[in-house]
């Protein structure tokens, strides 16, 4: 199948890699104006909870180099942010919810100066009792942290009589899991520099995930015609979810409104871990019922979701994990509370996997749990519920194409087997026991059961070049290169001919945010569209000049070909003359929204996405009894991405994701108030490391770009579970909260028994 | 950071001269990889830099007619790839191998471990167990004190600030076996949640003949462990002695520090980390 | 003497520099913003996640961590130097070739640390790789396609050719 390709499914060289390499890409921090930007630094609350009642900035204005002073009274707009629910001020107007709540912002000459100011400012508060877990936040005397209630919001998932099915149950498993707060700790700490335009326009660039989001919040934040913002993403270093809250851009964009002048907002690592998103810490309730084949009938949830002061994507997170309960597997009857908590913390937002990482702890212990007491192999018991063709998901929807957890969970067998004859049983040191686990998952590509389009456009000019605009933002996972090679694939050039404009406000239009896992999927089928359309017209005018029918026509370097003779051909720049000639048009929109049906709020039936990627990783695990120390070995990560238009990008994504994972399962945890920098935050360096071994599995999804679905945070969702399941492999105890760092595990080698008692 | 004046002396007299005079505004800097970590944060606020990384009479790594001579200015990289170490201090050249990372070890001194006092320090359970006494320089003269005299507490170094470390001298040993073992929350770029050293010799019965120890990142501040040290001296080391003197350690440890959260963890990876380092003399 | 202010003469990239400093004033805010050499960047500056790596005397260092009056006479290097006119280096060519890029803001730490390791020892295996830039945090790929760069830049054999 791929001989008939010319570039899709061939690991082409990244459209920005040479750039990167020799240090010239310019990231925001690193764009050079004309004359020195000011710089914008933010004065934050450093109390969770209280009334405003004074802001006083007289002395930090007499500093000198001090240019102005905001706050939230300068804004001329509306000063409510937030994707899905605004309920983020920009600057604390009455009241400030969390220590890391903006209160006021200083634009100075200098570095020295702005810092000077920070530290002159000082506010008056009442203080306001604080709450700082989801459970106290629900007591029924709990201060309100929002005016409508401290539970923003909530999910439900039902289908059939869960109860009456447990009873007829030989297995049930209940159990409560906790996940950790966890820092995404991109790179690139926030940045974004900013200009007046000679015609008034503010133009913005920074470091984000959806310029054209950034650039609707700017418009409503200011009250300025849409034509009067421009944003244009920098090269981005990482975001991983938290760069699609708006971070630097709105100071800049305030600033820049009244000032009149060229900005820079940078963060410091420092300032990056206390203002921006974190992870939703999970607490989850699961109970499961399986028969005696180990066939999963029942299940029951409460999902609890603390999302700090601030909705973010708190909704999306609540819904994913909710929708995702299941597992990739078939189950008869689902009843999923799943709730959304203010609290005082710091603010939740989207981290990859939108919470499913965090639900896929929990149903593959349970699963592992199972199979446990019903002494099943841990693969077989995966491989008898797996979702396949005509299998009805916890929503309602029957998958028809594309469900590849089986394949995943065959791919992994050879190394499972192996595994478990020859590693597990070699001889080792007898303080350290050795533990082979397995983790499944599945991950709905694109926003759960609303829209969202994306679109692009294609444009050839009379020499028959072509350009891509697209709103997609790149932030380094490789998505330019990827809609580069669908376009360069529907109209038979080469990747490197195809001009990119991408993530620039004023010349793309919206291609949504980069999350989700949906730019290949989505925006890739956006691109495609308008190939197609382009294709077509090209292929029309190439019939009059070539004078055989439509279909027997293709493209082939530069050229449309009669298929069956090349050198019968007419190359594209002749066509596009022709074209432009009759006035027909040589630039095409296109436009994707996956097939979706809203979820009904009272059972949430209905249908979430339009296609699913699924995987299934092994860890192989070594545990220190004496100490609490795991090394991972190595990790094997089977992911069904429909089809893998760039492999070594795919691979890339499941090795990254995988050291995510590692993270996620074995060390890291933001602690509120302890957690400062990168001193105080572990997350997985060279040599924590295992071999990974990725294997990609197509399983051709008939609604993506040539079949693909997407793979970013499906790489990081099963790590966790193999390992935290290999873990209770080896040391026959299982540990419920996340990370399982040396404290857990060396409590698990103790209860265990293994501690001091050298058990073989 | 706040502005401060930098000082690079030509050699030792001139920055002992410098600090006689503004010793007390001085913060000394070598690698400078806690130093620069400190002024950006603002915890000190020196109005001088007295920069030694370059003081040659801070250099050198030798064996002497009075000791194993360690310069305050030999970085952890030089220690790691020290010959004379391997030979005559083997678990200081070990420390080095997880210290931080390549980057840092290029730079950071053992002598700026040391005078950083910091509970966790890698160097100084390898220092201890030499019984390692510190070197220091003024314009006064030079003297000597042992380590625990100099790290006073955490964070808190007993030295005037017209004095300098010159450089560490150590009881070499000829051993049959040593160590350094800690345990950190990843395998790289960690700091020591526990740390500890070892050096013991068996005889030809198999009886520990000579034996020291040292634990870090888990009192205030060095100290020594006869009793453990005791409890193994004479004995032919078995399973079951080690986990006793293990069981000792953590009391002993206990006693000091007294019992916090950290304990639940802390008493049993103490035990935990003296058996799986001394299990190679079983 | 104002010492508040220093005249440091130091190798960067093979050209002779003389500049005033000031003396509270690190070698990455000299670099990048005195300098204008922006391929060296920040991600933490404390050491924590290598992305300012450079070279000191053929040594890797964080510039976060050092003064800039530290690097005279000193022989500098940063990622500007790595490509001569011809083209990439090596090492260079080996990341793109091999995928080794995503969001690139760690990359240029990483080729720093990488070329001090080969020079170092010009064969490493991948428990020397790992060891070597285990001070280069990278967010984004899990470090498998930087060792099989870095793998790939020595010329040693390494199984499969990728595409």
């Amino acid at each position: 199948m791929d001989k008939a390709y010319r570039t899709i499914g061939k690991s082409i060289l990244r459209t920005d890699a040479v750039d990167k390499v020799k240090g010239l890409a310019a990231f925001s921090a690193d764009i050079d104006l004309s004359s020195p930007p000011l710089v914008l630094k933010v004065f934050r609350s450093g109390i969770p909870h209280a009334k405003i009642i004074k802001i006083h900035t007289e002395k930090a204005l007499a500093i000198e180099g001090v240019l102005r002073v905001f706050t939230a009274k300068d804004i001329p707009g509306k000063n409510l942010l937030g994707i899905i629910n605004k309920d983020q001020p920009l600057l604390a107007a009455d009241k400030v919810r969390s220590a890391a709540d903006a209160v006021a912002l200083v634009a100075a000459e200098t570095e020295e100066a702005a810092l000077k100011a920070l530290d002159a400012i000082s506010v008056e508060y009442e203080k306001l009792p604080a709450v700082f877990s989801p459970e106290d936040a629900m007591a029924a005397d709990a201060p309100l942290i929002h005016p409508k209630g401290n539970q923003l919001a909530a999910r439900f998932v039902k289908k059939g009589d869960v109860e009456a099915i447990f009873q007829q149950c030989a297995s049930v498993i209940e159990r409560t899991y906790r996940t950790s707060m966890v820092e995404h700790n991109y790179l690139e700490p926030d940045a974004g520099i900013g200009y007046l335009d000679v015609d008034g326009t503010l133009v913005i660039y920074a470091s984000t995930q959806n310029p054209h989001y950034d650039h609707k919040e700017i418009v409503t934040l200011l009250g300025v015609p849409d034509d009067k913002v421009r944003i244009i993403q920098a090269t981005t270093g990482g975001g991983f979810g938290s760069k699609l809250d708006l971070n630097t851009q709105g100071f800049i964009g305030l600033a820049l409104y009244h000032l009149k002048r060229a900005v820079r907002c940078v963060y410091t690592r420092e300032e990056a871990y206390l203002a921006t998103a974190k992870r939703h810490p999970l607490t989850i309730h699961m109970k499961t019922g399986a028969d005696a084949t180990g066939r999963l009938r029942a299940l029951r949830a409460k999902i609890i979701c603390d999302t700090g002061a601030y909705g973010s994507y708190g909704i999306a997170v609540m819904s994913r994990a909710a929708v995702h309960a299941t597992g990739p597997y078939a189950f008869e009857a689902i009843d999923v509370e799943s709730l959304c908590i203010y609290t005082n913390n710091p603010f939740c937002g989207a981290m990859r996997g939108f919470g499913t990482p965090q639900i896929a702890f929990a149903h593959e212990s349970q699963i592992d749990l199972h199979a446990e007491d019903l002494k099943i192999d841990p693969l077989q018991i995966r491989l008898l519920n797996a979702l396949r063709p005509g299998s009805e998901t916890a929503t309602g929807q029957v998958l028809t194409h594309s469900v590849g957890i089986s394949q995943c969970i065959e791919a992994i067998r050879p190394y499972y087997e192996s595994a478990i004859s020859q590693w597990a049983t070699a001889e080792h040191h007898p303080y350290k026991k050795r533990g082979i686990g397995v983790g499944a998952m599945w991950y709905g590509i694109g926003n759960t059961g609303v829209q969202n389009p994306s679109t692009a456009r294609v444009e050839m000019d009379l020499s028959g070049a072509v350009t891509l605009y697209t709103g997609c933002a790149d932030i380094g996972q490789g998505s330019t290169t990827i809609l580069t090679q669908i376009l360069a694939e529907t109209l038979g050039l080469s990747p490197e001919q195809i001009n990119v404009v991408a993530a620039d406000t004023q010349f793309t239009t919206n291609a949504g945010a980069t999350s989700a896992s949906r730019q290949t999927y989505i925006s890739g089928n956006a691109v495609k569209d308008a190939a197609d359309k382009l294709s077509d017209v090209l292929r029309t005018e190439a019939v009059n000049k070539l004078r055989v029918s439509k279909k027997s026509l293709v493209f082939a370097d530069g050229c449309v070909a009669v298929a069956t003779n090349h050198e019968k051909c007419v190359d594209l720049a002749s066509l596009a003359k022709r074209i432009h000639a009759k006035g027909a048009p040589l630039v095409w929109q296109g436009y994707f929204d996956p097939e979706t049906v809203p979820l009904s709020p009272t059972d949430g039936q209905g249908i979430p996405y339009g296609t699913y990627a699924f995987a299934c990783q092994m860890a192989q695990v070594v545990v220190d009894v004496l100490t609490g120390e795991i090394t991972v070995e190595r990790i094997v990560a089977a992911h069904d991405v429909g089809k893998a238009i760039h492999p070594e990008n795919v691979k890339g994504q499941i090795c990254g994701g995988t050291a995510m994972g590692i993270g996620f399962a074995l060390m890291e945890e933001f602690k509120p108030g302890e957690t400062k920098s990168m001193k105080d935050y572990v997350l997985p360096t060279s040599m924590d490391m295992p071999e990974v071994i990725p294997i990609i599995i197509e399983s051709h999804e008939p609604s993506g770009p040539f079949g693909a679905k997407g793979v970013g945070e499906p790489a990081l969702i099963p790590t966790a579970p193999a390992i935290l399941n290999a873990i209770s492999r080896a040391l026959n105890q299982r540990i419920y909260t996340l990370p399982a760092n040396l404290e857990r595990v060396l409590d698990a080698s103790i209860q265990s028994g293994h501690f001091a008692g050298r058990k073989k | 950071m706040k502005d401060f004046a930098y000082v690079r002396p030509k050699n030792l007299v001139e920055a002992l001269s410098f600090l006689h005079e503004y010793g007390h505004d001085t913060k000394i800097i070598a690698g400078g990889t806690d130093v620069v970590v400190d002024l950006r944060a603002g915890v000190i606020k020196p109005e001088y830099l007295l920069d030694v990384s370059r003081l040659a009479e801070l250099k050198g790594i030798q064996l002497r007619s009075d000791g194993l001579w360690v310069g305050a200015g030999v970085t952890l990289s030089e220690i790691f790839s020290s010959e004379v170490l391997e030979c005559h201090a083997p678990a200081l050249k070990k420390c080095a191998a997880t210290f931080a990372s390549k980057q840092i070890r290029n730079v950071a001194t053992i002598g700026g471990n040391v005078a950083h006092c910091s509970p966790c320090a890698d160097t100084i359970p390898p220092l201890v167990i030499h019984d390692a006494d510190v070197v220091l320089a003024s314009i006064n003269g030079i003297r000597q004190l042992p380590l625990e005299h100099v790290v006073s507490g955490p964070y808190t170094c007993a030295l005037p600030d017209q004095e300098i470390i010159m450089g560490f001298i150590l009881k070499p040993a000829a051993v049959t076996h040593a160590d350094f073992q800690k345990i950190g929350r990843r395998k790289a770029l960690a700091t020591a949640r526990i740390s500890m050293s070892y050096m013991a010799r068996k005889d030809f019965r198999g009886k520990i003949s000579f034996f020291r120890f040292s634990l870090g990142a888990c009192t205030p501040t060095p100290r020594q462990w006869p009793m453990v040290e005791e409890l193994l001296a004479g004995k032919v080391p078995t399973e079951n002695l080690i986990w006793k003197a293990a069981r000792l350690l953590s009391e002993k440890m206990i006693e000091i520090t007294g019992r916090r959260s950290s304990t639940v963890y802390k008493e049993p990876a103490i035990q935990g980390l003296f058996v799986k380092m001394l299990y190679p003399m079983v | 003497m104002d010492q508040h202010r220093v005249t440091i003469t130091f190798t960067l990239n093979g050209k002779s520099v003389t500049m005033d400093v000031p003396g509270a004033m690190n070698a990455l805010t000299l670099i990048r913003e005195r300098l204008k050499l922006k391929g060296t960047k920040e991600g933490c500056g404390i050491g924590e996640c290598g992305a300012c790596t450079i070279l000191v005397e053929g040594r890797a260092v964080n510039a976060c961590l050092m003064l800039a009056a530290q690097l005279d006479g000193r022989d500098v290097q940063t990622v500007e130097g790595l490509a001569h006119e011809e083209g990439l280096s090596l090492l260079q060519e080996s990341f793109v070739k091999h995928h080794a890029v995503q969001c690139g803001f760690c990359t240029p730490g990483l080729l720093m640390s990488a070329k001090a390791l080969l020079a170092e020892n010009p064969c490493p295996d991948k428990a020397a790789i790992a060891q070597a830039i285990s001070g280069n945090i990278c967010r984004c790929t899990g470090y498998q396609q930087i060792f099989d760069s870095i793998r790939h830049a020595t010329g040693a054999p390494t199984g499969e050719e990728k595409t």
